[in-house]
């Protein structure tokens, strides 16, 4: 048996492929003529190369289409506001105030009651004033039911009206509808007002529609059933007939003698579509419904029923639509509030509690009117809503004006468009100033300026000018709370105009407060925000050390807030390169430390904890010290002790000192104890890397290194310890899957290469490192046998290599003397190797018999042959291997199959040598 | 065996010059004879005297003569048959006679306390001797012919009222009165039946908060009892305004549609006049009002305030 002779250098050229210097850059942009097959890909798949450039622009104005889809999907929703929006909105009231369990509900509400009485009345003759039920008056009649039950008692309404209707008895439901609205009277039940205003319109809005029907009805087809006309939708009052306008009016003459203002107003809005019946404009009705509701003085009750009123106007149909009447409404409310938050302020604390539960039961109905009118005005009417508020008038005139009430000036804040709040910016601004009552938190709405102004570019002039108001207006708050919630608002407007001097004052106001009184969880959110928006803004560190205070704040904060401020920072320091200058590495390391310091080490696998750990890694990675390598050392030792729960890190400081390792060889002279001392720092670093495999990675990584440097025994150990990792493979749980064994595989066999430098230890024997793999691969149980195939075939070709006269690549030949010129013509060397190899090809052979699989089987044995003969001349000892292992390829492949056929060839191609 | 009236117009109303038109709907089950099926309209002013300013001998009277309007009998069908099942006989009746002219005796038709105007039309069907006759009674709604009515429609005469605490004839109670209130605004004293009585009121100032603001519709009869004018007011219908102590120097509206039957345009005739007017009335929140919470409000009482004016109602084209 002998090793077949290779003369390496012949062999590379005679198979290596002629090479020609190619006209473009692979990976340039394709020329035009290309460009258009590229253009018909695009749309027939969704792969994107990001190497293209012309295609990038294509990605983009996809995107760009994409989003114009969503802004418009936006604006469809808003459009829907009269019947989808309504239903949410309702859905949102009962939601937001479902506290109270129990109503008080006075005896007024007797229609929740007397469930008897009400079908006793049914019966009763329709004269007119038998609509107005006889109220009973107790003194102390206030009784207590459960909410469920007085719902229940209004769903058993509805179905009565229902049902009363079905029969023709019109005037039932009318009746009962009535006494469904003079529910809406008693608002003692606070809380459940809402859910009774929602339910108790529910009701309303049934009786209109049917109303709307039978007259319709009336309006398009006689009594007989001939068909009169049909009303298209657009139809005018002379489009109806006496008949259907005499039904219609006296519905509004029965509902007219109503004695009580509230449910009159709630009854004419439940028909009010039906004005169309008998007039082309019933703008007026609303407008007149809304100055009736003036007479409502329960705040609670009339913002609900102008609630009702907003509701029931977007019935009529478009070109009605005005927003003047809303505009008395929202006006009408304001007054009402500026009266009550007056009446109250001095009374006692009981009353201030009632009242704030009675102005968040109100804010609802200011939101829903204010967005009204917001959609029904289109640009044009815009400036006058301004105006109706006081926008736009001078400060004199202001003066004599109510101020405005902060929550109703809070909501128009939201609702206008941003163009006209930027350009009216001061004014909203004195406006906000003047409105100081307890309905809503004043610095909220400075805040929300902030936001809006933002959202819009506007004049620089009037941006300084406001900026400079509201930052006088928040260093007067002594709570970092309240100046955090204002100032947050006006960051991004700061930044972007370069109001440095106003930045630092922000700064300055912040550090003063912070020291007296630390900072709270809820301010930590604010500060995080504003210390988002400097880092974004600035997004470079240098900038950001020049910022006055920025490291102080800092350091002053915690929690969570800090941490994603600290991780910001680290982003935001390694993307731009390498990290040269020591204060900032040392301002970073600290950021990392206090990073580290919050991190769940207990938890590292979970999403929170991965991102700090990686933005870690990163930092360490992207640091340089340039040539002063033994410092980058020290620091690299320095994180090693300081983030020892990281364990991506780990493998960055091998990485790390193994670079560091190399830069130094490069550099030349004197290196060898410090490349010592890196490969030192690696070996020891190595173990505490949990993964088996990166383990395995890294040893082979430090071994390449160390054979560059010349260290030989250094690489012996690491190959000892890189052969004990592989033992210990077994009792990891890394290799569940294929593709890890595969790993491992391709491992092994860049360590066989390896092993082509390392000279042989004449102690140990020159095979030590082989036979220890050998033994390695038929003890462990991952090994399936495609794998043992492979690192048999592996460690044969290996075997051929190294008995070669010339290896085929060399270490340093300075530092590193190669096995052929170590055992130059030595006979036991090859008789060491070719025993090794005689063991292994019965070993090989052996295991490839054992496969169950013909196939498999097949495919081994071509590759086994292929290995056998390039490393082996075809003697006597070697045939009959190899003539075994053709003779199980055949009958396990069919005949045709090419790998068979291309290796049969190559084995007669030496065989007949 | 049934007999129905069914009028030619859904809402019954018809004026004077117009016929009276419609269908009578007998429904047998089996055809019967008949004597003759005779149509009668009658309209008639009733006149009562009760209670209010009559004395206890103008009472025993009770009801006087009522005074006939138009008192007419056709024929629609002399004697026949009639067959099973339903028979539909339309028939037209002229309330007046064309050579008569002045139709001004043709009062629209009122519902009042003491006073009521009422058309009826009558049908009966006469059988002989042996069966009781069939008949039906529908009453009709008079109004004004057009050419009577005023050409244009009424221009709405406004008047300003004033409410203080001086200007209540009874006594106030001393927190009131010394608290001080006014309330102010104006209302139609003149309006067409067809529209809203309209107005606007504002509280400008009151000390004691205001429970409840209501206009009240009244009507005003009066009867000639021999040498006496026995007038009446009497409560037609309430319009709440204001629910609650409303905010200040707020204009509410005032906006009551008029009930219709209940109303007609204001008449003076010889021996009777109906006349409306209407009264605002403030309620004062106070203890004394708690207890009473419903209180004829033609009575002065001293947690109210109160102002009336008369209105003239008048039928327009």
């Amino acid at each position: 048996m002998e090793f077949r002779p290779r003369n390496y250098t012949s062999e590379e050229e005679s198979h290596s492929l002629p090479r020609a210097p190619a006209d473009t850059h692979p990976l340039s942009p394709p020329s035009p003529s290309l460009l258009q097959v590229d253009v018909v890909d695009h749309g027939k798949n969704e792969f994107y190369d990001p190497l293209r450039g012309s295609d990038a622009n294509v990605m983009v104005s996809l995107d760009d289409l994409q989003d114009e889809y969503k802004s418009s999907a936006v604006n469809e929703a808003d459009f829907e506001l009269p019947t989808k929006g309504w239903t949410s909105f309702k859905k949102f009231l009962m939601q937001r105030f479902s506290g109270s369990k129990m109503v008080s509900i006075s005896p007024m509400s007797d229609v929740i009651m007397k469930s008897g009485q009400v079908r006793e009345k049914a019966s009763t003759t329709m004269h007119l004033e038998e609509l107005d039920d006889p109220q009973k008056f107790a003194e102390d009649g206030i009784k207590v039911i459960s909410q469920q039950v007085y719902v229940s008692r209004l769903h058993e309404l509805k179905d009565e009206i229902n049902r009363a209707w079905q029969a023709n008895d019109r005037v039932t439901s009318l009746a009962l509808a009535i006494k469904v609205a003079r529910l809406l009277m008693d608002t003692s039940v606070l809380q459940f007002y809402p859910t009774l205003f929602v339910l108790a319109t529910d009701v309303m809005d049934m009786v209109g529609e049917m109303v709307w029907q039978r007259i319709k009805q009336k309006a398009e087809f006689s009594e007989d059933g001939n068909v009169i006309c049909s009303l298209p939708e657009n139809f005018e009052a002379k489009d109806i007939c006496i008949d259907a306008k005499e039904t219609c009016s006296n519905w509004f003459f029965k509902i007219g003698s109503i004695r009580e203002l509230l449910p009159r107003i709630y009854l004419e809005l439940a028909i009010l579509p039906c004005w169309r019946f008998l007039v082309d404009c019933p703008v007026d009705v609303v407008q007149r419904l809304v100055m009736m509701t003036r007479g409502i003085a329960d705040p609670l009750a009339s913002a609900y029923c102008r609630l009702y009123i907003a509701h029931c106007a977007q019935k009529l149909p478009q070109q009605y639509s005005e927003t003047g009447y809303l505009i008395i409404c929202i006006n009408d409310i304001k007054n009402l509030l500026t009266r009550f938050l007056s009446a109250e302020e001095s009374t006692d604390e009981n009353f201030a509690e009632r009242s704030k539960s009675l102005i968040s039961l109100m804010e609802p109905t200011i939101e829903y009117i204010v967005k009204c009118i917001i959609n029904d005005s289109n640009q044009t009417r815009a400036p006058n809503i301004l105006v109706e508020l006081g926008i736009g008038m001078k400060q004199t005139q202001l003066v004599g004006k109510l101020p405005c009430i902060s929550i109703i000036l809070h909501h128009f804040l939201k609702e206008l468009p941003s163009e006209l709040v930027s350009s009216n910016a001061m004014e909203i601004f004195q406006l906000i100033e003047c409105s100081k009552d307890y309905s809503f938190d004043q610095c909220l709405n400075y805040r929300l300026l902030g936001f809006r102004i933002s959202e819009s570019r506007s004049q620089f002039d009037i941006i300084n000018a406001v900026v400079d108001k509201v930052i006088e207006v928040a260093s007067e708050y002594n709570t970092l709370d309240e100046f955090l919630k204002v100032v947050e608002a006006y960051i991004d407007i700061i930044l972007q105009n370069q109001m440095d001097n106003k930045l630092n004052m922000i700064m300055d106001g912040i550090v003063k407060r912070a020291c007296n009184e630390g900072i709270a969880e809820n301010e930590l959110i604010s500060l995080q925000s504003i210390f988002l928006k400097l880092l974004a803004h600035f997004n470079n560190l240098e900038d950001i050390f020049t910022l006055s205070h920025f490291i102080e704040i800092l350091d002053m904060m915690h929690g969570s807030a800090r941490s994603m401020v600290n991780m910001h920072i680290l982003n935001m320091a390694t993307r731009k390169g390498r990290i040269h200058d020591p204060t900032i590495v040392q301002f970073l390391f600290e950021v990392s430390q206090s990073l580290h310091d919050v991190l769940d080490h207990s938890n590292m696998k979970n999403d929170d904890s991965q991102q700090p750990a990686r933005l870690i890694s990163r930092f360490v990675n992207m640091v340089d010290y340039g040539p002063e390598l033994e410092r980058h050392l020290a620091f690299l030792l320095e994180c090693r002790a300081a983030f020892g729960g990281i364990n991506d890190l780990k493998e960055t400081l091998v990485h790390s000192s193994n670079r560091l390792a190399v830069k130094a060889m490069k550099d030349g002279e004197n290196h060898a104890s410090f490349v010592k001392s890196c490969i030192a720092f690696s070996e020891v670093t190595i173990p505490s890397v949990p993964s088996c495999v990166k383990q395995l990675n890294l040893y082979l990584e430090t071994v390449e290194v160390a054979l560059l440097g010349g260290l030989v025994s250094h690489s012996d150990g690491l190959l000892d310890s890189a052969i004990l990792c592989l033992q210990n493979m077994d009792q990891m749980d890394d290799l569940r899957l294929p593709s890890d064994v595969d790993g491992i595989l391709s491992l092994m066999r860049k360590l066989c290469s390896l092993l082509v430098l390392v000279p042989g230890n004449p102690q140990q024997g020159v095979t030590h490192v082989l036979r220890n793999m050998l033994a390695l691969i038929s003890s462990q149980s991952w090994v399936s046998s495609r794998t043992r195939t492979r690192l048999l075939c592996t460690i044969l070709s290996l075997a051929a290599a190294l008995s070669q006269f010339e290896l085929p690549y060399h270490g340093n030949p300075e530092l590193v003397l190669g096995n052929d010129r170590l055992f130059f013509g030595d006979p036991t060397y090859l008789q060491e190797l070719l025993s090794l190899s005689a063991s292994t090809l019965q070993n090989l052979v052996d295991n490839i018999m054992q496969e169950p699989s013909l196939v498999a089987r097949g495919r081994m044995a071509l590759e086994a042959c292929n290995c056998i003969a390039s490393s082996f001349n075809l003697s006597p000892e070697v045939l009959p291997f190899v003539s075994k292992l053709m003779e199980t390829a055949k009958s396990c492949l069919s005949s045709n199959d090419k790998y068979l056929q291309s290796t049969i060839k190559f084995v007669d191609k030496f065989s007949s040598e | 065996m049934s007999v129905d009236l069914n009028l030619s117009r859904s809402n019954r109303i018809y004026r004077p010059n117009e016929p009276l038109e419609g269908k009578i709907v007998i429904k047998s089950p089996s055809s019967f004879s008949h004597a003759a099926i005779r149509l009668t309209v009658n309209g008639s002013v009733t006149l009562q005297i009760r209670g209010g300013s009559a004395g206890v001998i103008e009472s025993l009277y009770g009801v006087l003569k009522p005074i006939s309007i138009v008192n007419k009998s056709v024929e629609v069908k002399s004697s026949g048959r009639i067959g099973s099942g339903t028979t539909e006989i339309p028939f037209s009746v002229l309330l007046k006679n064309p050579g008569d002219g002045n139709s001004e005796t043709f009062y629209e038709t009122f519902h009042g306390a003491d006073i009521s105007i009422q058309y009826l039309v009558t049908v009966e069907i006469q059988r002989g001797y042996l069966h009781k006759s069939l008949s039906a009674t529908v009453e009709f709604i008079m109004e004004t012919e057009l050419a009577n009515r005023p050409d244009q429609a009424v221009s709405p005469e406004m008047v300003l009222f004033y409410i203080t605490q001086d200007t209540q004839r009874q006594t106030l109670l001393p927190e009131i009165k010394s608290g001080g209130f006014r309330v102010t605004g104006k209302i139609c004293t003149q309006c067409s039946l067809s529209d809203p009585i309209s107005g606007e009121l504002t509280v400008e100032a009151s000390a004691v908060p205001i429970l409840s603001i209501d206009i009240h519709l009244l009507r005003v009869e009066s009867i000639l009892a021999g040498e006496r004018i026995i007038t009446e007011t009497s409560l037609i219908q309430t319009t709440q305004i204001a629910d609650g102590d409303v905010c200040r120097q707020m204009t509410l509206p005032i906006y009551i549609i008029v009930p219709r039957l209940l109303t007609c345009p204001t008449l003076y005739a010889g021996p009777f006049s109906i006349e409306f007017k209407v009264s605002i009335v403030i309620t004062f929140a106070t203890e004394l009002s708690k207890l009473h919470p419903k209180s004829d409000p033609r009575t002065p009482r001293p947690w109210l305030a109160m102002e009336s004016v008369p209105l003239e109602l008048v039928r327009t084209k």
